[in-house]
C-alpha cells in the first residue's frame, strides 16, 4: 500500500474541450430536494450518493452537509456545484455538451475504506456507464 | 474500467492534497463552502470552471495544485490547514 499512496491515479485527456461532455462530482453534500437527504445524524458519515439528471432545475437542488458553511450554496447551489456555470459554458461553445448526470455526495467520512473502496468505485462507474463524460470537475464544499 | 480524466476546484488544497488528485486549481483565498465564487457572482463562476477544465489540456504536474487569483472574488480566507 506503500506505493499506491505515492502514485496519483492520472487518467490523460486527449479531447478537445469544445466537443467534450463535462459532468460536476461534488462532496459538497448536494443533491435535489425530492431526493432522500444525506444521513447527517450518523457519527461515521453517509456512504451513499446521489444521481443529478441534467435537466434538474438548480432552484431544486439543496445541501445536506454539517461539515461546513453551506449558507452561500442555499442561495446559489453554483458556488458548490456549478450546473448553471456549466449550461452557460455550453452555450458559449466553451465545452460539447454537459453530461447526462451529475453526482452528489457528502464529502465527510469515518470510514474511509469504505468509501474509497465502495463509493468512489460506484460513482465512477455511474459517470462511467451512465453519464458518457468525458471528462469531471470534481467539487468540494 | 477506463479511467476518467477529473479536475478538482478545492478551497483547501492542503487538506486536498493528502487524496493526492491528479489536476487541481486553488482560487486563492476562497472561502470554504465558495468553490467557484460568491452567490451570484456568474461570470466569476464561469471564470473559475474554465480555468479548471483547461488544466485538462495543459501539462500540469500529476499531484500539484495550479493556484489562480480572482480579485473580483473581494475579501480573501486563510485555507483550512491540516490538523497534526
Amino acid at each position: 500500500m506503500a506505493l499506491s499512496r505515492k502514485c496519483v491515479p492520472f487518467t490523460p485527456f486527449d479531447g478537445e474541450l469544445a466537443r467534450s461532455t463535462v459532468a460536476i462530482v461534488s462532496a459538497g453534500g448536494v443533491h435535489l430536494r425530492e431526493q432522500e437527504p444525506f444521513n447527517i445524524a450518523d457519527e461515521l458519515g453517509d456512504l451513499t450518493f446521489r444521481v443529478i439528471p441534467d435537466d434538474a432545475d438548480s432552484q431544486q437542488l439543496m445541501v445536506t452537509h454539517h461539515h461546513y458553511d453551506h449558507a452561500d450554496a442555499d442561495q446559489d447551489i453554483n458556488v458548490v456545484f456549478p450546473l448553471d456555470a456549466l449550461r452557460d459554458l455550453k452555450s458559449e461553445g466553451f465545452i460539447g455538451e454537459v453530461a447526462r448526470k451529475h453526482v452528489g455526495y457528502m464529502g465527510y467520512t469515518m470510514q474511509l475504506k469504505a468509501m474509497y473502496e465502495g463509493t468512489a468505485p460506484e460513482i465512477a462507474n455511474e459517470i462511467d456507464r451512465g453519464s458518457r463524460a468525458d471528462a469531471v470537475v470534481l467539487t468540494g464544499g | 474500467m477506463r479511467g476518467i480524466p477529473t479536475v478538482l476546484i478545492t478551497v483547501s488544497p492542503e487538506v486536498s492534497a493528502q487524496m493526492r488528485p491528479p489536476r487541481a486549481l486553488y482560487p486563492k483565498g476562497f472561502k470554504v463552502g465558495n468553490s467557484t465564487g460568491r452567490p451570484g457572482m456568474r461570470e466569476l463562476q464561469r471564470q473559475v470552471l474554465r480555468d479548471a477544465l483547461r488544466l485538462l489540456t495543459e501539462n500540469t504536474r500529476p499531484g500539484s495544485f495550479v493556484t489562480r487569483e480572482y480579485p473580483e472574488y473581494g475579501e480573501q480566507y486563510a485555507p483550512p490547514r491540516v490538523r497534526k
